[in-house]
């Protein structure tokens, strides 16, 4: 079972909400000026990172298409739109939500945010071989691991 | 009058529905078509193949974790699949467990959890294992974690297909 937003697992989340009671949302931040190649490497490291998060975890935790927005909008303004999203999702009966994400902006409104915010220090894949991304990812997912696992403990 | 109304409104309802049925059915057959071209690739990949994961000389009582990976062809497109076994031995018995959690599909670790020494672990819900991959009663999990089907030549282990124990 994969819990991704497609037409073949949404049923089986339906049908196994009281099991699937998180939500992972990666926030990608788009930009098409001097910054573009930074953009593209955020977003190609948080996607990566929120798949294999979901292949550890899918029989918990749904993942939701990224959140995306232009890099130059306001990080307050965006704060409010994520706001909607997770009001939304909590009336969908998500119990957890987990922010996933490489723009620094986030880290400012981390407090006022009602889901959890991973915020993952940029590795940019470009360059590196097969072997030794496969070890960075695995690497940086075995730290996520137990911050997910307290976060269920602590409101199980 | 009122009804009069409402006729002509079913009647332009049925109008749009029949053009939306009259679409569908066009895409009806276009896809048998493209099935039937797409069908002897498909045919020609599922050929159950084994892989190199671990050396013997390597493997221990306690369950290990070993990663492999190798191509999947997936009609025309061919994409690189990462999977997991825990593989132990025990005398001459070699068994590859699947980590994949009999529930709803978490991934499982050996000895993971303090309180359950010597058992895999599901993060997601509590499921437990024993060693040979038996669902602990009392836990989510309903049947024992799936089994590799194993082979050794010269000194190597491959694994093909993880199938269920039951
Ligand atoms: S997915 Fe493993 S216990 Fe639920």
């Amino acid at each position: 079972m994969l819990m991704n937003w497609t037409t073949e697992d949404i049923p089986s989340y339906v049908k196994e909400k009281k099991y699937v009671d998180t939500a992972l949302v990666p926030l990608i931040s788009l930009e098409f000026g001097d910054g573009i190649k930074q953009s593209a490497a955020m977003n190609e490291f948080i996607t990566v990172i929120s798949k294999e998060m979901e292949r550890q975890f899918r029989g918990r935790m749904l993942l939701v298409p990224p959140f995306t927005y232009l890099e130059d909008n306001n990080i307050n303004d965006l704060k409010k739109l994520a706001e909607e999203w997770i009001k939304q999702m909590k009336k969908g009966d998500v119990k957890h939500i987990i922010l996933i994400t490489a723009d620094p902006s986030w880290k400012k409104v981390e407090q006022e945010l009602e889901g959890m915010l991973l915020w993952m220090p940029l590795v940019p894949f470009e360059n590196m071989d097969d072997e030794y991304k496969k070890q960075v990812i695995s690497e940086q997912i075995k730290q996520l691991l137990p911050l997910v696992m307290d976060k269920w403990k602590e409101n199980p | 009058m009122s009804e009069k109304n409402h006729n002509v409104s079913r009647r332009q309802f049925l109008t749009y529905t029949l053009t939306g049925v009259g679409g569908f059915m066009a895409a009806g057959m276009i896809l048998p078509m493209a099935r039937f071209a797409i069908d002897p690739v498909l045919k020609t990949s599922s050929a159950g193949d084994m892989n190199a994961v671990a050396e013997v000389a390597k493997l221990t009582n306690e369950p290990q974790r070993f990663d492999f990976s190798y191509e999947q062809k997936d009609g025309w497109y061919t994409s690189e699949v990462t999977e997991t076994a825990w593989i132990y031995q025990d005398g001459d018995n070699i068994t590859a467990l699947s980590p994949t959690c009999t529930h709803l599909g978490c991934t499982v670790n050996w000895n993971a959890n303090e309180e359950h020494p010597n058992q895999f672990f599901c993060p997601c819900h509590g499921g437990r294992f024993e060693k040979d991959g038996t669902n602990i009663p009392g836990t989510p999990p309903t049947e024992p974690l799936h089994k590799y089907v194993t082979e050794v030549r010269d000194g190597t282990v491959y694994l093909g297909k993880a199938e269920p124990q039951i």
